[in-house]
């Protein structure tokens, strides 16, 4: 029994990393602009096909090199990626209403999709090579890593000071002469770099890849952003863990085991009831 | 008034259009996007080919006394294996009365609502995949009140979940089955059936629960069910959750055996489990089109036809589905009522050898095979 809950613990932890890593660039980018990039769980997906291309194509090496070079390659891609959908998708509709991004952004996400699928249409296998025990302690490791790597950057150098200011007032911030649309860019390449490390680390944990493969994991994060407090950084962090556990434990004792979404969105609805804002947002009226 | 004259003008060219239209449509209603478009399009590709021989080959009548169009036209639908829009797709097609016949669906979850419409319709309807038996059983209740024009080219459940659990009980000698679905209604319907058959020979059942399609986490379902000592582990379900879940299954520890229905017999499912497939069970409905002696030339002809394409594990049944209505409307025309008796009352030599519809229209062709991952295929496994 005790061993059965350890189990479910870390299958609860793995999950709620990866919701955690891409629920970070939901809020970020939530934070600063008050939109949610519903492209961001394209971004995710891109990620695992970059990273999948990368190790099918660097399999010469080995693997441990050709690893690094995915985890290098695939979020700098998708970064690079994202600060261009920001570009184009997004920055043009800044002023324009709070609908008009959103709908721009689910727009990107069907492109996106649908340029994949019209490369593949099924499941591409992901090149195994590590143990299958070592995945899920890969995870959680890389992902306390990059999430403790976020936190550090954001709360101690002056690019993090900026951003912070950004998401308290974007006006003033540009008034004390802050770049507010590098700030902006920069949020949108740290959040697809997140995302994109997360796809590839979920990747390694499926062994395929999908072009639609973001949806569940986009949504899940989404919620995961919501329950810890939208627009705030350790929130996501915090969020995606509890609903990678509240699932695994569901999946445990609920008596059946296809409850565990129920008991997982239960807990976000009991978490809104409570506290509107989240688990650790602040009780702003505006951010609704 | 020139506004008037040139909106009267138009309608009269759209009026005009339709008056003029006399074709002989087959409507194919498949999933061409989502988890499993893969199969919807192979299935439109032999479809395809097969309303492409018959064009060259002349739609002549045999015997119809009404004029025909040499053609028989295809019109492409995408159900996305999600019942509401076949229901929307059902729609539609009835709506066209050129259409004479369907060809359609994928998913027994998608056929069983949309086959409802077909029949008020009075439209035939062919199924080359769907294996729900409650398909075609519905056309048996005293409310059914259209005509018995659901028809499918493969066999049903309640043959391959009683099969597979026969073999699981007296072959493999486990008494002991977790048996996991995927909640639809062939998923769940096909381990319902298993399970009916186990508990009946006596087996145990120790867990039936189910996942959700799309969901690529089974990992805390997993954990559980093998918390229940079962011997076996029984998967209803498509090959897009069947590979991830092996998967995981084997990852977490579990060397039982592993069992699972036909729409795990597809090479993406050994792919994406990679070395946890091995040793697994798949049973097949009929005979898969390379261990099928009427498929050969097919297989050659869609390999000509399709160079870049691999031939799926049903295509066969969707050229044989487009076979049979090639026949009918060969010798029955536009008459939909004519081409469900002529279904109804022949017996059709086809890629899947001899095909004969009961009186719901089920084949008789009952054949089940089995098939045992090794080397990273599907052997075929006697028992």
């Amino acid at each position: 029994m005790i061993e059965t809950i350890a189990e479910q613990l870390v299958n609860g932890l793995t999950l709620g990393a990866i919701y955690a890593l891409i629920a970070l660039g939901y809020t970020m980018v939530y934070g600063i602009l008050l939109m949610i990039n519903f492209a961001h769980s394209e971004i995710f997906m891109t990620g695992a096909f970059v990273g999948c291309g990368v190790l099918v194509l660097s399999s010469f090496l080995p693997p441990s090199i050709s690893l690094l070079l995915a985890f290098t390659l695939a979020p700098f891609i998708c970064g690079v990626l994202a600060i261009a959908i920001e570009r184009f998708a997004y920055r043009p509709l800044r002023r324009a209403s709070r609908l008009a991004p959103l709908i721009s952004a689910i727009g990107v996400s069907i492109v996106l999709q649908n340029a994949f699928f019209l490369w593949k249409d099924d499941f591409l296998p992901v090149p195994t090579f590590l143990p299958a025990g070592s995945v899920q302690t890969i995870i959680i490791f890389c992902s306390l890593l990059m999430m403790i790597g976020l936190w550090l950057f954001v709360n101690h150098t002056r690019l993090g000071q900026a951003i912070r200011a950004c998401s308290q007032d974007r006006e003033a911030a540009g008034l004390m002469g802050i770049n507010v649309n590098m700030i902006i860019a920069l949020t949108f390449f740290i959040g697809a770099v997140l995302g994109a490390a997360a796809g590839v680390l979920y990747s390694l944990n499926y062994g395929s890849i999908k072009y639609n493969m973001g949806f569940v994991p986009g949504m899940k994060a989404f919620t995961a952003a919501v329950l810890g407090g939208i627009g705030n950084v350790p929130g996501a962090m915090l969020g995606g863990l509890i609903l990678g556990i509240s699932e695994a434990l569901g999946a445990a004792f609920l008596p059946e085991a296809e409850w565990k979404d129920v008991f997982a969105f239960g807990v976000l609805i009991l978490v809104l009831i409570l506290r509107p804002s989240g688990l650790l947002g602040e009780r702003t009226a505006e951010k609704v | 008034m020139k506004k008037l004259l040139l909106i009267a003008a138009a309608f009269g060219l759209l009026i005009g259009c339709k008056a003029k239209s006399d074709s002989i449509k087959i409507a194919v209603a498949l999933p061409l996007t989502g988890d499993i478009a893969s199969l919807g399009q192979g299935l439109k590709r032999a479809v395809t080919m097969r309303i492409e021989e018959a064009n060259a080959e002349g739609v002549a009548l045999a015997r119809s006394y009404v004029p025909l169009p040499g053609k028989i036209e295809l019109v492409n639908f995408d159900d996305r294996s999600d019942p509401k829009e076949a229901v929307s797709v059902a729609n539609r097609i009835v709506s066209d009365p050129n259409v004479v016949a369907v060809i359609g669906h994928f998913n027994s979850g998608c056929s069983i609502p949309a086959s409802r419409v077909y029949a008020q319709a009075g439209l035939p309807m062919i199924s080359p995949a769907s294996s729900n038996p409650e398909l075609t059983n519905q056309q048996l209740s005293p409310q059914w009140t259209g005509p018995k024009s659901i028809f499918r080219a493969n066999t049903t459940d309640n043959v391959q979940g009683a099969y597979g659990a026969d073999f699981v009980f007296k072959d493999l000698q486990a008494k002991r089955v977790a048996i996991i679905h995927d909640k639809t209604s062939y998923g769940q319907g096909v381990a319902e059936e298993f399970k009916k058959k186990f508990e009946a020979n006596g087996g145990v059942v120790t867990a039936f629960e189910g996942l959700q399609t799309g969901d690529r986490d089974f990992r805390p379902l997993v954990t559980r069910i093998k918390g229940t000592n079962p011997r076996a582990i029984y998967f209803g379900g498509m090959f897009s959750e069947g590979g991830i879940l092996i998967r995981q299954i084997r990852d977490l520890g579990f060397n039982g055996y592993f069992v699972t229905c036909e729409a795990n017999y597809d090479p993406i499912f050994i792919e994406t489990a990679g070395q946890a497939a091995e040793g697994a069970f798949v049973t097949f409905l009929g005979s898969p089109p390379e261990l099928q002696p009427a498929a050969q030339e097919f297989i050659k002809r869609y390999k000509a036809r399709y160079p870049n394409e691999v031939v799926k594990s049903y295509d066969h049944y969707g050229y044989a589905a487009a076979s049979f209505l090639v026949e009918a409307i060969r010798w029955e025309g536009r008459d939909r009522q004519k081409i469900i008796d002529f279904l109804h009352k022949t017996s059709f030599d086809s890629v899947l050898g001899k095909t004969q519809f009961d009186e719901k229209g089920d084949t008789l062709n009952k054949t089940i095979t089995l098939f045992r991952v090794a080397n990273g295929e599907f052997k075929p496994h006697k028992k």
